[in-house]
């Protein structure tokens, strides 16, 4: 602005103030959100002698940091179980994404592009399912795992324990289903682009295999990358599947190893080690920051255009 | 497509067939999937409710509403029920107003909004098992928290025994790990404001209290129904902060619906109580989001005219 009459003005107390205000309450706040994660940080540094005879402050800054509590996840005892709950949280965790994003594609692609009758009704009935408590399937779902024909020593639905406990309770479980949240996201956006360039490809003769594939699924990938980080972070943070739904530790997760630590602690009434689970907390917690901080921007923007949606 | 704009067109026939065609060869393997996970058990768990079965090798009994007139009548559940009911507003309550408390500070001339925004953001994606582990290692006694409030005199916090004090801590932690994406979704209502409001009323010499109340406030009314009923409806559902910090709270004092369920199947293996509780639960859920419906296409009413 080369405006001959333009003045820089200058910005007014009022202006300042709440500008200094907003960093403060921000900064301050910001500090808050992260504190948790820090004492993680720091307190999986301590060993356990140091941490029984220290007073933990606010700050547990450990004397003499050590990374034997890393160590001994991986490393020592008897079970290197470590490595099985790594493996088990990131092959759940892609496979179900995976299964989120291809389902979510599909069904709304169907349900925006796709005329048929019954359309509108068949959503609503899978968004009202939603409507159910998670909880409130725990159970039934236990039972319909444990008595699963033909599985596990079970004759048709009596006998054996069906699939409870094994590799298939993940791959029933978060496989293909219709991920409602995802379809809608998709359908959502879908409907409000124009046809034309799909239309263009069908006339040109390709295929609906083609067209969902090669031409909406690039138009849509920030929505797609949205469903896979919030369905990918909500995978790695849940401990409730494998918690009631297998027994062996081979086949837990990160999340459910720690929730299955903490409820052995709790109940038969120990000192928790606490610096073993902070360092447990610490696997858990670090894979899913990272992701975060990397697609922090696209989580931000599919909040955003999904509530301006809902 | 010509064929819309034709009635009498038989393509839009033919190709509504084809359409539905292939709408089931790509949907039916996803639904029966669906059905088989989470069919089966929705279609068990409603129906459980109907029926009494406290042990699992006796087989459970038909006994129609009994288990939901018990709910009604039995004063623990409704203490339940009714705890669920004024924690999840009041979690809700204060969230949403912290968050936009928030989201109009992010929306200021300010530096570093995208990083402040992922900062507030990141407790969301935390897990809640790992977190309430810190708040407990903070609260043993004589150590962090309680350390430093012995330290300069004061109380410590037992949660164990202190109804409020867990009550607090629950409503803490909501708040901590909701403000961000609150702060983000009211965020995103600011910014659909028309900046034209403000300029017209800035002219027309309104401060910017007024606008404030006149322009953002209605403006924000939209984001302002679904981040409320959003939020109610997963506050009623709240589980795990309860079940980490709390454990259910001094003697059973912040026992939540949720917690409830899980209790009487897995601890009292009172199945039909707990698909009983469960269907209610899901039935105010169905209220809540009901309420949203008619508040949004009312809205979509006022719009029009």
């Amino acid at each position: 602005m080369s405006n001959p009459c333009f003045r820089p003005h200058r910005p007014s107390i009022k202006t300042v103030a709440y500008r200094i205000l907003a960093y403060l309450i921000l900064g301050l706040g910001g500090f808050l959100m992260l504190y948790p994660l820090i004492f993680i940080v720091m307190s999986s540094f301590f060993s356990a002698a140091e941490y029984n005879a220290a007073q933990i402050g606010f700050f547990p800054i450990p004397n003499a940091p050590t990374w034997s509590n890393i160590k001994a996840l991986f490393f020592v005892g008897t079970d290197k179980n470590m490595i099985y709950y790594y493996r088990n949280s990131i092959l759940r965790t892609l496979y179900g994404t995976l299964n989120a994003v291809l389902t979510s594609l599909l069904a709304g692609y169907v349900f925006s592009r796709l005329r048929f009758r019954g359309r509108e009704g068949l959503f609503l009935f899978f968004l009202s399912t939603t409507m159910f408590p998670t909880v409130f399937s725990i159970m039934p779902t236990y039972l319909m795992l444990y008595r699963f024909p033909f599985a596990g020593g079970n004759m048709v639905f009596t006998g054996g324990h069906g699939i409870y406990d094994s590799a298939l309770v993940y791959v029933i479980l978060n496989g293909p289903v219709i991920n409602i949240m995802g379809t809608f996201l998709v359908k959502q956006t879908l409907q409000s682009m124009p046809e034309s360039l799909e239309e263009a490809a069908r006339i040109d003769g390709a295929n609906r295999a083609t067209v969902i594939f090669r031409i909406v699924m690039p138009m849509i990938r920030a929505v797609l990358g949205y469903i896979a980080i919030i369905n990918a972070i909500g995978l790695w943070n849940d401990w409730q599947v494998p918690f009631f739904f297998t027994r062996s530790t081979k086949l837990q997760t990160v999340a459910s190893a720690l929730s299955r630590m903490t409820r052995y602690m709790s109940t038969e009434g120990l000192i928790p080690n606490y610096p073993g689970m902070m360092t447990l907390s610490l696997m858990l917690v670090v894979p899913s920051a990272i992701i975060f901080f990397i697609f922090q921007k696209n989580i931000v923007q599919g909040l955003m255009s999904a509530g301006i949606k809902g | 497509m010509g064929s819309r704009r034709n009635p009498m067109c038989k393509h839009r026939s033919v190709s509504r067939r084809r359409d539905a065609i292939v709408a089931a060869v790509i949907l039916t393997p996803m639904i029966l999937w669906w059905v088989v996970v989470s069919g089966i058990p929705l279609v068990f768990g409603f129906g459980l409710g109907f029926f009494e079965w406290k042990v699992v090798t006796n087989p459970p009994t038909f006994v129609g509403l009994e288990n939901f007139i018990t709910f009604f009548t039995d004063a623990s559940y409704l203490r339940d029920l009714w705890r669920t009911i004024w924690i999840g507003l009041s979690s809700t309550g204060i969230t949403v107003i912290c968050g936009l408390l928030v989201s109009l500070l992010l929306n200021s001339r300010i530096k570093g909004k995208g990083v402040f925004r992922t900062i507030w953001y990141l407790p969301a994606v935390t897990s809640t098992v790992a977190i309430t582990q810190v708040i407990a290692i903070l609260l043993v006694p004589g150590q962090g928290i309680n350390g430093w409030l012995l330290s300069i005199g004061k109380e410590q916090i037992v949660l164990e025994t202190s109804f409020s004090q867990s009550v607090a801590a629950i409503l803490l932690f909501s708040l901590w790990r909701g403000v961000g994406p609150n702060a983000i979704l009211w965020l995103a209502g600011l910014q659909s404001i028309d900046p034209v409001l403000y300029e017209a009323a800035a002219i027309d010499g309104a401060d910017r209290l007024r606008q404030f109340f006149h322009i953002t406030l209605p403006g924000l009314k939209p984001m302002a129904t679904y981040v409320i009923i959003q939020g109610i409806i997963a506050s009623l559902q709240i589980y795990e902060p309860v079940a980490f910090i709390t454990h259910g709270g001094p003697n059973h004092e912040t026992r939540v619906l949720t917690l409830r369920i899980l209790e009487d199947a897995y601890t009292n293996f009172n199945f039909g109580m707990a698909g009983a509780s469960g269907l209610v639960l899901a039935l105010l859920i169905f209220g809540g989001s009901l309420g949203y419906y008619f508040a949004s296409t009312r809205r979509g009413k006022e719009e029009s005219v």
